[in-house]
């Protein structure tokens, strides 16, 4: 509940469009109200055969009413919904400013990218909190206070009696009803997993299954876990199905007590038999705007699960401490020294990296290779201090890591990693990032030297550049990387999805251009080390071998048996 | 529409319960208004004791119980009703699926069917548990008033037949003018999300380039931006809402104009009349709107009734089997001969065109061919996982057709290049491999044989470690082993093996090898071959172009025979090397 401040401060931002809001949704409400007293006080002061005159002005009343209901609630939702938006607006704003400091170290935590839709996901969720959950009974309290302090001149009975109403259907139903929601919700959202996971176990696996004769069974499984979800559903269904017709129930039971107390009253002749209509068609009325409050608890407990998460996200990952930056480095070729450094991602047992030490001198041209999962990514993010190593130091010009700021050590670094993001807009606009003052001409020599000259500066990149093919999007990270200022190339597989005869000249383009820099390149082919200063082969976190080319092939060892490998394989 | 609407009308009993139902509700919705007139009448005019009236009150008392209690035994119905359709949908598309997947995961729509699984079999809950029951309710509802209080002062009666169509109409009008434009906006509106998605995920690479800061007032301008535009349509909406309580309204005020009128002026009625049609017209006109709301929340059903509706129309092609056990027929590995087996994907797709050789018993039999040629096709349809579209595929002078599906599963072992790792522990993921319970002994000695023993005893729970869904935690070298385990322990006839292209760790690369011949010494093996080795070793050499066998026999032979395939195994060399 109290991650809720996160959106009630960014609420506060719109107060004008919320006071408007409450202000004309209260006037909608209370001329409801009005509208049905006057027509019941209407019908009975004719029947007692009045002047014609006072029939004219009620009527007049009642139209003029009718219009200003009509009218308020139009106004209510402009300002209601406008008030949505702008919140939304602002959390969005406010939460990508408590990303934007964590940012790479978050996104390693959690490796799945469904953390990032999931946080849209919940932004987009808490937009209802103002609507369905702040909304809902500070109108309802307004509109009843009003509808009370009218029927006390009547008789403070029946404005109880409306007192008890709203304390019942605004709150005792609604928090009862959350109490028990809770419960069933927990269930459901268990009862949810399990069967997503085994439908993605069945529909992934299918193969699988399939050879070793156990999709029956999974598929039982499965009809068994869905069956239980729905039957949860139900359950869900039922409580919520209840509580509405409770609450129903409670505001008719009190007009029943309304009129009870109503007859009671003019029978004794406390209240003129007049108004009685009138009193009783107030209470009919005034409860109109109680069903929303039965939905509250729903939202508020949806809204308060979304912000809490969201709160998680950006709490739990403070960076390690307050970076010290004592050093900056300096705009040349930049060394790096790795000291018995280690590092196991959290919640996996066994290290990515395992005591590794290092030497890459300034100017070096130095591959990484090995398998899949030895290490080599990790030891690039660990570089660019994505993650904070667990053990020993990382020196870059003999500067401990801990020292320099990460935001220098990327602005003095030109890198390509695996998954490189482009973003909805140009081609322009994407390789601009790198370099704000490049001129087209720039732009076009660089999209040259990767053979991406097919592509127009002006032509669309859709998001996540998901309208380019894995070798272009390859590309065009290796061309932003060119035009980015800085010394050291931390490359990370920049070309696996381009053919052997464009990678083998893109790279002679970047070694051109690199003459005086460090250059770190991590590769899953072996072609064309041959030119690297030194080669490091890893696995499983640790260093196996390392060398030239020429050393490693004398050596037969591992990165020798591997280029046996690669050597007679097709592809 | 139509679909759900087809399935609900299946639901006679229910519909019959939820009009009976709502008859009932109806007649409360009246006796309500009836109770509460007679009260006022008597108190107000006749001047009655609170003795008379008490009979009244309780009638009052049991007619708002019951309206409550009937809202509610409603709402269970619409509630029950959609947890069957829902446990339905499942059960149709999970036999659809298992019918027919192989092509899907070959296309990689898994992710699609998931989603269509979950979420779009969830969306139609509202069309039945909602919509249906309060379709019926408000068809039901204003027509019973409409009859009561037609009985009691006709005049009324007329004026709300008059203006009752208006409701519908301007629903109509107004819908044909907004849907489409709010639609637009809905998917605006996604995208919207997208983008602000687009900008997280983009958030390394804003970072790597020192961009970041920017982006606070690009989220904030184009978020307001997105506002503003929403709002124009959304006061077209309002707008329509306006109108709609602007005829309510004008026609509860001509209602009550009238008997006011007819009440003082012609002194025609009676209160009595007046105040209970005056109760009863808002009961009317918020009916009516109701109905219209109705219809909003079942159109959110409609796109995932029809996402449903694809998926179970998806043209499917079975695999053939028969009844004949394989015991019978073979018990080392059998003959098995292609007779222009063929392959195709949909009308125009890929096709694999007939293919025509024979496997002997224990041969190692490479598959061989560019990406694209149709190798994997021809190993599921070799496998029976794909079913044929032409030609035979003879299994000891038998159609493979001719065999129990379970007998020839239990023969053979798939070991693929991305093997499927279930969520559970090590020993239940190697364990896949056997149909009878495998022992402690059986499973461990399988392991070993994969060479992935010694890892799994370094781990503190040993076979009982857990391991999630799709092998998290696992490098793709070890996943390779599990699978391998689980063909150790399956001890098969056939070995069907999709050899990795790149990526294992070096120890992975020797267990496989060594694996691959272990097997073989009681198994065929067919291979998608990837290294030149494997094809130089294979007793036999398939070689695909575009889908059609261009050539067969061994290296040597297809090196003379087929320039093609000599400039393929050799050009490749040179690439590698030069």
């Amino acid at each position: 509940m109290k991650a809720l401040s996160l959106v009630l401060k960014e609420m506060a931002l719109e107060k004008r469009d919320i006071i408007l809001s409450v202000i004309f949704g209260f006037l909608a409400g209370v001329t409801a109200v009005a509208l049905f007293a006057s027509s019941g006080y209407l019908i009975s002061k004719a029947a007692l055969v009045p002047p014609f005159y006072t029939l004219t002005i009620l009527i007049a009343v009642v139209k003029i009413l009718g219009f200003a209901r009509a009218f308020g609630r139009y106004l209510e939702r402009y300002f209601s919904h406008r008030a949505t938006f702008a919140i939304l607006s602002n959390l969005r704003v406010s939460f990508f400013e408590k990303l934007e400091p964590i940012a790479p170290t978050i996104f390693q935590k959690y490796r799945s990218g469904d953390l990032l839709a999931r946080v849209v996901g919940d932004i987009d969720r808490l937009q209802h909190f103002f609507l369905r959950v702040f909304y809902p009974p500070v109108l309802l309290v307004f509109i009843f206070l009003a509808t009370i302090l009218f029927t006390t001149m009547f008789s403070i009975y029946i404005a109880l009696t409306l007192l008890v109403g709203l304390l019942l259907t605004g709150f005792v139903v609604p928090v009862w009803f959350a109490y028990q929601q809770r419960k069933v919700d927990y269930k459901l959202r268990e009862e949810r997993g399990a069967l997503s996971t085994e439908t993605t176990e069945f529909l992934y696996g299918f193969r699988d299954l399939k050879i070793n004769q156990k999709l029956e069974r999974k598929r039982d499984a499965l009809e068994q876990s869905s069956q239980t979800y729905v039957n949860e559903q139900q359950r869900q269904g039922n409580v919520e199905m209840f509580n509405q017709s409770l609450n129903l129930m409670v505001t008719l039971l009190i007009s029943w007590f309304v009129v009870a107390i109503g007859a009671l009253l003019v029978i004794d002749g406390e209240l003129q038999g007049v108004y009685l209509a009138m009193i009783i068609m107030i209470s009919l009325t005034v409860f109109e705007n109680a069903p929303p409050m039965a939905v509250v608890p729903i939202y508020l407990q949806d809204s308060s699960v979304a912000a809490s998460r969201l709160t998680t996200v950006v709490k739990e990952e403070q960076l390690p401490s307050v970076e010290r930056t004592t050093q900056t480095l300096p705009n040349e070729a930049l060394s790096i020294r790795i000291e018995d450094v280690s590092f196991t991602f959290p919640n996996e047992k066994r290290p990515s990296i395992d005591h590794m030490h290092m030497h890459i001198p300034e100017g070096a041209k130095v591959a990484i290779v090995g398998p899949s999962g030895s290490g080599k990514s990790t030891l690039l993010q660990l570089l660019l201090k994505f993650h904070q190593q667990d053990k020993g130091t990382i020196y870059i010009n003999n500067y401990a890591t801990d020292d320099i700021a990460a935001t220098d050590i990327w602005s003095k670094a030109k890198v390509v990693l695996q998954e490189n993001h482009f973003f909805y807009g140009t081609i322009r606009d994407n390789l601009l990032i790198a370099k704000e003052e490049a001129t087209d001409a720039e732009l076009k020599r660089a999209l040259e030297r990767v053979f991406l000259q097919h592509l127009a500066l002006d032509q669309q990149v859709l998001e996540k550049g998901e309208n380019l093919s894995g070798g272009e999007k390859q590309r065009l990270a290796i061309a932003r990387a060119m035009i980015k200022q800085g010394r050291l190339w931390l490359l990370d597989e920049p070309t696996s999805s381009v053919d052997l005869l464009t990678e083998r000249t893109i790279y002679n383009y970047i070694f051109q251009q690199a003459q005086e820099d460090t250059v770190i390149l991590i590769s899953h082919r072996l072609v064309g080390l041959e030119k690297m200063d030194h080669i490091i082969v890893m696995d499983q976190g640790e260093i196996v071998e390392s060398g030239t080319f020429r050393e490693l092939m004398d050596q037969q060892g591992y990165f020798y048996e591997m280029k046996q490998i690669e050597q007679s394989v097709l592809v | 529409m139509n679909q759900l609407k087809a399935i609900a009308k299946q639901h006679k009993g229910t519909r019959l319960f939820l009009v009976f139902s709502s008859i009932l509700y109806a007649l409360t919705v009246i006796l309500q208004a009836y109770f509460l007139v007679t009260i006022v009448d008597a108190v107000f005019l006749q001047s009655a004791s609170f003795t008379e009236i008490v009979p009244y009150l309780m009638g009052l008392l049991c007619a708002l119980v019951a309206r409550s209690a009937l809202s509610y035994v409603n709402g269970r119905a619409g509630v029950k009703m959609a947890t069957k359709v829902k446990q339905q949908f499942r059960q149709s598309l999970l036999k659809k699926y298992t019918r027919n997947p192989l092509q899907t995961s070959l296309q990689g729509q898994s992710g699609h069917k998931v989603s269509v699984f979950m979420d779009a079999i969830d969306e139609i809950d509202s069309y039945f548990s909602k919509y249906v029951p309060q379709v019926i309710q408000t068809s039901i509802v204003p027509l019973f008033i409409w009859i009561a209080v037609s009985m009691e002062h006709v005049s009324t009666g007329i004026i709300m037949i008059i203006t009752a169509p208006f409701i519908p109409l301007f629903y109509i009008i107004i819908g044909i003018m907004t849907q489409k434009k709010s639609e637009e906006q809905m998917d605006k509106m996604a995208l919207f999300s997208g983008r602000f998605l687009d900008t997280l995920q983009g958030l390394t690479t804003l970072k790597l380039f020192g961009k970041s800061k920017q982006q606070k007032d690009v989220i904030r301008q184009s978020s307001l931006d997105f506002r503003d535009a929403t709002m124009e349509v959304l006061k077209v909406a309002f707008v329509s809402s306006l109108m709609l309580e602007l005829i309510s309204m004008l026609s509860i005020g001509i209602i009550a104009l009238e008997v006011g009128i007819r009440l003082v002026v012609f002194e025609s009625i009676s209160f009595y009349t007046a105040f209970f049609v005056l109760v009863l017209a808002p009961e009317f006109y918020l009916s009516l709107k109701d109905l219209g709301t109705a219809f909003h929340t079942g159109r959110g059903s409609m796109g995932a009734a029809t996402k449903i509706q694809e998926e179970l129309e998806q043209e499917e092609h079975n695999v053939q089997w028969g009844e004949a056990s394989v015991d019978n027929a073979f018990d080392s590995p059998p003959h098995i001969s292609l007779d222009g087996v063929g392959f195709q994907y949909g009308e125009e797709g890929f096709a694999l065109k007939s293919i025509c050789t024979t496997i002997e018993p224990y041969e190692h039999v490479a598959i061989v061919g560019r990406s694209g040629a149709g190798k994997s096709t021809l190993l599921y349809l070799i496998a029976g996982l794909l079913p044929k579209t032409e030609g035979e595929i003879m299994v000891n002078h038998q159609p493979l057709s001719h065999y129990k599906e379970a007998d020839w599963f239990e023969r053979i072992s798939y070991i693929t290049q991305h093997p499927y790792i279930f969520a559970g522990t090590i020993r239940e993921n190697i364990a896949l491999g056997s149909n009878i319970a495998a022992s402690t002994e059986q499973v461990e000695r399988a392991a070993h044989k994969a060479g992935i023993a010694d890892l799994i005893q370094s781990l503190e729970q040993g076979y009982d470690t857990p391991i999630g869904e799709g092998g998290r935690g696992l490098s793709g070298g070890e996943k390779q082993r599990i699978a391998i385990a689980r063909a150790f322990l399956k001890q098969p006839s056939i070995v069907l093996f999709d050899e990795p292209t790149t990526g294992l760790d070096l120890y992975t690369e020797q267990i496989l090898q060594q694996s691959i011949n272990e097997l073989s010494k009681n198994a065929t093996v067919i291979s998608v071959a990837h290294r030149l080795h494997t094809i130089r070793n294979a007793d036999k050499i398939l070689f695909l172009a575009n889908g059609e066998l261009a050539n067969q026999g061994t290296d040597a032979q297809l090196m003379k025979a087929s320039t093609d395939y000599a400039n393929m195994v050799s050009v490749q060399q040179e690439g590698v090397e030069r």
